[in-house]
């Protein structure tokens, strides 16, 4: 007859490790989110969320773009800005010598001048133009304020603006 | 985990499979909102292929939600809840096989959905086809997500009223990816931004999942 | 000194905005470009660095700490919820006074770029969690759920931050927290700005702390209530 007790092993048996295997898989997801985060942040990701082209972009893409409408952004040149009484006729400039002929219906924002950057939502003529019909204009000011008046401010390092 | 989760997929699929309420309830609401689609389009504008995408993800959407109230409601039959706490069934994989059962359920409503728009809205079959990969993994990210909020609104007051106020914000970066990339499939455009926008909310929300379910399924 | 710290605490905020609204509207000057439509820039960053960073940060923050078995207390969920209610009125507010900016500067109430629209998207997220919240009776199932929702939703805040660097936004980049370090505020409209920073940052935790005495109070009368009803109960059964 066998002893079932004395052949069974009786020493505890160690409980799964529960916790190191949760800690690790913590670890584990926490690495996989670190990596999804970096992935996003690489490089020209996601570019198709901007708000808008540039002049430079939208001209390099003038063929495909053909007359779909879009959300164009330049700088206004100054001396162009010729204001009708549909809205306002002016040059967009982008970096190097792009050059965008804007003609946009409807009012102006309050603070649209010379020197400002412009979004202008509207399309090109055709897709061989610089022309550009707009049917609204908004301003994308900078994140730079500056007093109006020099003399009653000076900036952080000390000097006069 | 794994041999959990094929557990739980296969459970609910086969509830589902035995009940038939994706058959005769959600499939046919789904396809009525396909219909009133294009019947709040127009005729003209209903053979406008470009609203194609947007209606299909947007009736999927709604279709979804439905669904994974269903899913989250069969962990409600009496006793569920406390076999899975007694059985000491790892939570990580029983939100696994939710999601997964939920993502199978989806990509049947999804498949008969794509049909009915390229019947309906005219969309382009053959882009339709080239965008079936992108839908897929768009749904199977909404599978993940919607059985993660599912499991936040389960046991409280008004779950069916609750799951669109929490899940409509999450899905909203998914719905605009997977309309976009459906869309570039059809006419042209950067496809891969937006495959890779699905992809890291698949895996994102599957990491997550993963990590949190368990701390739900304690209540 | 905590007591006196928290005596203080009122009229130090009162004092701050004060100030910064008396420098801002009467002492700063007018800007180049924006001229006196400048003037918001004391009043819209400041309650946005609140919505975003300060409050959701410390219902994120707590929430955390609730679901850490470690740290978990009453106090870290009563503190998750009230900073995020406090939350949802700084989001609004952050919205309605970008509108206002916006109107005049960019000839828009709204545009559906990557800041405002991830900016509105947090604000629902912050609606929807006080859904929540009112949704689950058992206080332990709410804590956690709300807990677990509030980190799921925080993910929204760095890319609300980031926004305007990743993208190309309508919005304005960062003036302060820029990536190169560089300040584009001169002056007294700094100064006046960060005022408002610390002068907001203020009324948030004298809020919060008025909020969350009254949610104890709240709590205590739901408790005395049912054990009031169930001493009558047991009354009526003899």
């Amino acid at each position: 007859m066998v002893d079932l007790e004395a052949s069974a092993p009786l020493s505890p048996i160690d409980p799964p490790a529960a916790k190191s295997r949760s800690s690790r898989r913590s670890i584990g997801v926490i690495l996989v989110l670190i990596a999804l985060v970096v992935l996003l942040l690489s490089q020209g990701l996601l570019s198709s969320l901007n708000y808008f082209e540039t002049v430079d972009q939208a001209l390099a893409q003038r063929g495909s773009l053909g007359t779909k409408v879009l959300r164009l952004e330049g700088v206004v040149e100054p001396g162009t800005i010729v204001r009708t009484n549909a809205g306002a006729a002016f040059t967009l400039t982008g970096s190097g010598d792009h050059h965008v002929f804007v003609t946009a219906h409807g009012s102006p924002p309050q603070l649209f001048q010379a020197n400002i950057p412009v979004v202008v939502v509207g399309h090109f003529v055709s897709s061989t133009s610089a022309y550009f019909v707009g049917s609204q204009i908004m301003v994308k000011h900078t994140s730079s304020y500056i007093a109006a008046h020099p003399n009653r401010v000076r900036a952080p390092n000390g000097t006069s603006r | 985990m794994t041999r959990v989760a094929w557990l739980v997929a296969g459970k609910d699929l086969r509830i589902e499979a035995r009940s038939r309420v994706l058959l005769w309830q959600v499939l046919p609401f789904g396809v009525i909102a396909l219909l009133l689609s294009g019947l709040a389009l127009g005729p003209t504008h209903a053979g406008n292929s470009t609203a194609g995408p947007g209606l299909f993800y947007l009736v999927t959407l709604f279709v979804a939600l439905l669904m994974i109230n269903r899913s989250q409601a069969l962990e409600n039959a009496p006793g569920t809840r406390a076999s899975v706490a007694t059985l000491g069934l790892d939570p990580a994989g029983v939100f696994l096989g939710k999601a997964l059962a939920l993502t199978v359920e989806l990509w049947i409503t999804g498949l008969v959905l794509l049909g009915g728009s390229v019947l309906v809205l005219h969309t382009s079959l053959i882009g339709t086809v080239h965008a079936l990969p992108s839908v897929l993994v768009t749904l199977a990210a909404l599978a993940a997500a919607g059985t993660l909020y599912g499991a936040l609104t389960q046991g409280g007051d008004g779950p069916a009223t609750l799951l669109p106020v929490l899940t409509l914000p999450a899905f909203a970066p998914l719905l605009i990816a997977g309309e976009r990339s459906y869309s570039a499939a059809l006419h042209g455009g950067a496809l891969w931004e937006w495959w890779v926008i699905v992809v890291v909310a698949l895996v994102a929300y599957t990491a997550v999942g993963i990590l949190l379910y368990g701390v739900l399924e304690e209540s | 000194m905590i007591k006196l710290s928290q005596r203080l605490l009122g009229p130090v905020t009162l004092v701050s905005l004060a100030l910064t609204f008396w420098l801002g509207l009467w002492v700063t000057p007018p800007d180049v470009v924006q001229g006196d439509l400048v003037r918001l820039l004391y009043v819209h960053p400041p309650i946005a660095w609140v919505a975003l960073y300060v409050s959701f940060g410390t219902a994120t923050i707590a929430s955390c700490l609730y679901l850490w078995p470690r740290t978990r207390s009453d106090v870290m969920d009563r503190v998750a919820y009230c900073a995020m209610e406090i939350s949802v009125v700084f989001i609004a507010l952050t919205l309605i006074t970008g509108s206002i900016w916006g109107r005049p500067t960019w000839g828009v109430w709204w545009a559906w770029d990557a800041r405002l629209t991830s900016t509105a998207i947090l604000g629902v997220f912050a609606l929807a969690y006080l859904a929540l919240r009112r949704a689950n009776d058992d206080p332990a199932v709410r804590a956690r759920r709300s807990g677990v929702f509030a980190i799921l939703t925080a993910i929204n805040v760095p890319i609300i931050h980031f926004s305007v660097q990743w993208w190309k936004t309508l919005h304005q980049g960062a003036s302060v927290l820029t990536s190169n370090g560089t300040l584009n505020v001169h002056g007294s409209m700094l100064w006046t700005m960060l005022l408002g920073f610390i002068g907001f940052t203020l009324l948030f935790f004298w809020l919060l702390r008025y909020r969350y005495r009254l949610e104890v109070k709240r709590d205590f009368v739901v408790a005395t209530t049912v054990d009031e009803a169930l001493a009558l109960r047991r009354r009526e059964g003899v």
